[in-house]
């Protein structure tokens, strides 16, 4: 036992920054606060309130402090171990095969200070595998080069994949610098990492205020305005209900815009690399094999503008991710669809979405879909799986061969009376991917064609 | 299968799915599917016993005659939806059908394996029943045979797995 409970320092662990405590305890600040209230405020009086703010900070840096001294990591072979905790102690050992993408995710008070959080997306694991916060910037970047090398130490990338591409006048052209400034002179770029695009920042304004919510917001505003137009008695209740509805109504469209800010993504030998953020800025890097799907879609308004939003789905991601909503990651928060053919073919080896023709589905489908069937659509090109759907807001989700995990077809009474059939073919991710509304024997005929498919591609990458 | 009941399949749809060697399940499942209605209808008559006291008899006794009438037409349809149930060993994957309303095919690779789970409730033990259910990656995956003999729930949990490790590919 003695071993077990000995400082990390002297078992060959690596501590995290000892600016830890001070930052965990500032967080928890906002958290103390909150927590007292303003009735508390209103309650104590302003002397007796800061005594009882300063006595519970100063506990959280007591408790943040002991918690840095027992915490501890290091790289043993492939695997990474986490050792923490004083009364439960508890030592994890994440092996690196399972590692799905790393995070490098930098909190203001973390871009302060010029430290960064390393976070682990691992298969199977309920919350993002034990976050390293913190460390300075350059021990993130070097860790995570560590990490992602020792990964995919025993991987060989799949044959002959990178096509060339036709070229697209890409209205999008990047001309921006990789990083954004603030990360020039910081060692965040791998070597060998080009840019791939670079979202323009008022582009991704636009496109925010191009949704529903920022449109329904004013209406719902009116609505309630109108009967105090009539007789105005200003509520302060009435009034900052509104205002909190409101703030409900637009947070995620300003959530976008705050996180997706100076978003780059950037492609190179550990996979390809995200780089977004206003406030909190992250670096997401995932292995090219770690795509288990790429969505494509049209909202309706954006397709005035002629915008599409693209997504990634890598397993571990969503599985614990603070908003339902946000499931998959994003790709591309918003583009042109040229500059989304281009990206998408990098992230699938050449695919070029465009090029695709759908199979649509057969006409009775109208029964059972009215509105989506000549949207339904189905393409088997040589690498991936093409599920267009959707009516209001088109969706296109390719699927890898190689990261099918099973196909299913699912037969339902008014389908079999139809003679249709859907077409789901799961995998490790979260984005759907079900075709339906198809003539029942194509169904299994493409259940069949997907799986022997796919188990060529496992073959070929193996 | 098709063969021993050909008035279930009146769709054309003799095509691949089935010219596989489905392997069905064993009989006694039939068993155990009775005694799990039978439980739930037990348990709805109850409710409606109780009901009957606090709200009336006549409402009661026509929801129990409903009861009884559904659990008389589930009874029927059971046997029809045990002999639904099939599976087949490919060289490469599982097949696994069922479903006498919705039908449903699953395909699942043994390289996509991550474990193989056989349970065996305390009914489904008396009866030697057990089932097989293997896991991928994919919570969606959905490959459970029910109502496999103990002797044939061991063998298709051996063969998978062996066949598993001989595929195996992370994710």
């Amino acid at each position: 036992m003695t071993a077990v409970t000995t400082a990390p320092a002297q078992r060959g662990l690596s501590r995290l920054h000892p600016l830890t405590p001070l930052l965990r305890g500032a967080r928890a600040l906002a958290v103390i606060v909150a927590a007292i209230s303003w009735q508390g405020y209103a309650q104590l009086g302003l002397s007796r309130w800061l005594l009882l703010v300063l006595a519970l900070l100063l506990l959280a840096l007591v408790l943040a402090a002991v918690s840095w001294l027992v915490t501890g990591y290091a790289v043993v072979g492939r695997e990474l171990r986490i050792a923490e905790g004083l009364l439960f102690r508890r030592h994890r050992t994440i092996p690196l095969e399972r590692l799905q993408a790393v995070d490098v995710v930098r909190p203001v008070l973390a871009r302060l200070t010029g430290l960064a959080e390393l976070k682990l997306e691992v298969v199977g694991a309920h919350k993002t595998e034990a976050p390293l916060s913190y460390l300075t910037l350059r021990q993130a970047a070097l860790l995570r080069e560590h990490l992602l090398t020792v990964a995919a130490a025993d991987w060989v990338p799949m044959p002959g994949v990178a096509l060339p591409l036709p070229a697209v006048a890409d209205p999008d052209a990047a001309t921006v610098p990789l990083m954004p400034p603030d990360e020039i002179t910081l060692p965040g770029a791998v070597p060998g990492e080009r840019l791939v695009h670079a979202v323009a920042n008022r582009r991704l304004l636009a496109s925010q205020l191009l949704t529903t919510h920022v449109w329904v917001a004013p209406l719902a505003l009116l609505a309630v305005a109108l009967p105090y137009l009539e007789s105005p008695v200003w509520t302060f209740v009435g009034v900052a209900s509104t205002v909190t509805a409101l703030g409900g109504v637009l947070a995620r469209p300003v959530r976008r815009i705050v996180d997706d800010w100076h978003f780059r993504i950037g492609s190179g030998p550990a996979g390809l690399t995200l780089r977004h953020g206003l406030l909190e800025t992250r670096v997401q890097t995932l292995p090219a094999r770690r795509v288990q799907a790429v969505g494509v879609t049209w909202p309706l308004l954006w397709r005035l503008a002629g915008w599409v939003h693209a997504s990634i789905d890598v397993a571990g991601y969503g599985a614990h991710d603070r908003q339902a909503e946000t499931h998959v990651d994003r790709l591309l928060p918003v583009a042109a669809p040229e500059t989304a053919r281009r990206v998408v073919a990098d992230v699938l080896g050449g695919v070029d979405f465009a090029d695709l023709r759908p199979i649509p589905a057969p006409r009775r489908a109208r029964w059972l879909a009215p509105l989506r069937q000549p949207r339904l659509g189905v393409a088997v090109p040589d690498s991936v799986l093409a599920i267009w759907d959707g009516w209001l807001t088109r969706e296109l989700v390719l699927v890898p061969y190689a990261r099918v995990q099973s196909v299913r077809v699912v037969q339902g009474p008014l389908r079999r009376a139809l003679h249709l059939a859907d077409v789901h073919v799961d995998t490790a991710g979260a984005l759907r991917a079900v075709a339906t509304h198809r003539d029942a024997r194509e169904a299994y005929a493409l259940a069949e064609e997907v799986s022997q498919r796919a188990r060529a591609a496992r073959s070929r990458s193996v | 299968m098709p063969s021993r009941h050909p008035a279930d399949l009146p769709d054309p749809l003799a095509a691949w799915p089935e010219t596989i060697a489905w392997q069905p399940v064993s009989h006694r499942l039939v068993w155990l599917a009775q005694a799990h209605l039978l439980a739930w209808s037990a348990a709805a008559l109850l409710v409606c016993a109780v009901a009957g006291a606090w709200l009336g008899v006549w409402p009661a006794l026509a929801v129990a005659a409903l009861v009884v009438v559904g659990t008389a037409v589930r009874a029927v349809l059971i046997v029809r939806t045990v002999r639904a149930w099939g599976y087949a060993e490919r060289d490469a994957d599982l097949l696994v059908r069922h479903g006498l309303l919705v039908r449903r095919l699953s395909i699942v690779p043994y390289a996509r394996m991550q474990y193989v789970d056989v349970t065996a409730g305390p009914l489904e033990r008396l009866l030697g029943l057990a089932t097989v259910q293997m896991h991928t990656a994919a919570a969606a995956s959905n490959a459970r045979v029910p109502g496999l003999s103990d002797a044939d729930a061991a063998r298709l949990r051996d063969r998978l797995t062996a066949l598993g490790e001989l595929q195996q590919e992370g994710l």
